[in-house]
């Protein structure tokens, strides 16, 4: 591949367009120092002639026509597409988020009772341990040091009586 | 890059206010530049066409989101190779029969004796000489890029810049796709370059 800078720059200019009339003298002045690089640029201008000579792809006449027919086809399919989209066919999509929340707010609620009912239970269940507490408590010590002169006091007498019939 | 300095952008802030009128100016300034990028990719004038049209479509409907950001052409070429390549693809994906498979009771023909209207030559009308075939032939040869490149190389809408744009690619490896594709042509193209005979056709 050819270096040289202005070979380079004016190769890529002939690739788009026609040198304009300073571009040639500058290529032929530098040709003239360059006689080897010559048959290059005459490929290079060959082949730039070559693809000039292409033909235009066919195209329809009426193809403008055709596309803003096409365009207005688009459209009207568009305009169609966003009345089939109004509420009539989706009503219930509209109260689905009022729902959702309802749903939220009562879930909520719900949750809350429950732990409410739970806390008293709780507190019942705490009150009952507290009470059988309470109750089982042992009497104190000293209580217990008469405990045998009452028990005695208590004990209705023998009937010597009965006894001796008894004998 | 301000509406003055590119009047297809104006046109297309006009499109963008709804102005039909504006749209079908910029479709008739166009439509040949871009279909004959589509033709020189996909070799079939039918579909060329088809993809012409729905380019021009795409820009109409994207109307409401242009900005100008870069040159009217610029963005109509890149929707135009994207379409490209989305045809390029599903052919790859849907390949046709082969049409190399011999017939059954005579080998020394193919199977299929339909016309190659993906390679062969444009409607005759078109053409002229055998060299114009060899041109395009060398060229439907290319790859891809290099193939594109070159194409966008021809319009005169596009500097080097944009087309680089276009390809998605920086300017030296445009320069260099470029490079590239042309050497093969010559190659290709070798006996005709030589000769002159480009030259006593014309």
């Amino acid at each position: 591949m050819m270096t040289d800078p202005i070979f380079n720059r004016l190769r890529e200019v002939s690739w788009r367009r026609k040198l304009t009339a300073g571009e040639e003298a500058e290529l032929r002045a530098w040709l003239a120092e360059h006689p080897e690089s010559l048959p290059d640029w005459e490929h290079e201008a060959a082949l730039n002639e070559m693809l000039g000579r292409l033909p235009d792809a066919p195209l329809a006449s009426n193809f403008t026509a055709r596309v803003l027919q096409a365009v207005e086809r688009e459209a009207a399919a568009g305009a169609r597409g966003t009345e089939f989209a109004r509420p009539r066919y989706r009503p219930w999509l509209r109260w689905l988020p009022r729902g959702a929340f309802a749903a939220i707010v009562a879930g909520a609620g719900l949750l809350a009772f429950h732990h409410h009912e739970q806390s008293l239970l709780r507190g019942q269940l705490v009150q009952s341990v507290a009470t059988i507490s309470d109750g089982a408590s042992l009497p104190s010590p000293e209580i217990l040091t008469d405990f045998d002169a009452i028990r005695v006091l208590n004990t209705p007498p023998a009937d010597e009586q009965l006894l001796t019939l008894l004998k | 890059m301000a509406a003055e300095q590119d009047p297809d952008a104006a046109l297309m802030l006009r499109v963008k206010q709804g102005d039909s009128g504006a749209f079908a100016h910029l479709v008739e300034k166009y439509k040949q530049p871009v279909i004959n990028v589509i033709y020189r990719m996909l070799r079939d004038a039918t579909e060329a066409e088809d993809v012409a049209q729905t380019v021009f479509i795409q820009v109409y409907k994207a109307a409401h989101r242009y900005e100008i950001s870069s040159k009217f052409s610029t963005w109509l070429f890149t929707i135009a190779r994207n379409l490209c390549l989305n045809e390029l693809r599903r052919r790859s994906r849907h390949p046709a029969d082969s049409m190399d498979i011999p017939h059954p009771e005579r080998q020394d023909e193919s199977w299929h004796q339909f016309e190659d209207k993906k390679v062969s030559s444009p409607p005759e009308s078109m053409l002229h000489g055998e060299l114009e075939q060899k041109i395009e032939r060398a060229l439907s040869d290319l790859p891809e890029n290099q193939r594109m490149a070159i194409t966008l190389c021809r319009q005169d809408e596009l500097s080097y810049e944009e087309i680089a744009e276009v390809l998605g690619c920086s300017l030296s490896a445009t320069k260099s796709l470029i490079h590239r594709g042309r050497e093969t042509l010559k190659q290709r193209l070798k006996p005709y370059l030589n000769t002159g005979v480009w030259r006593e056709e014309k």
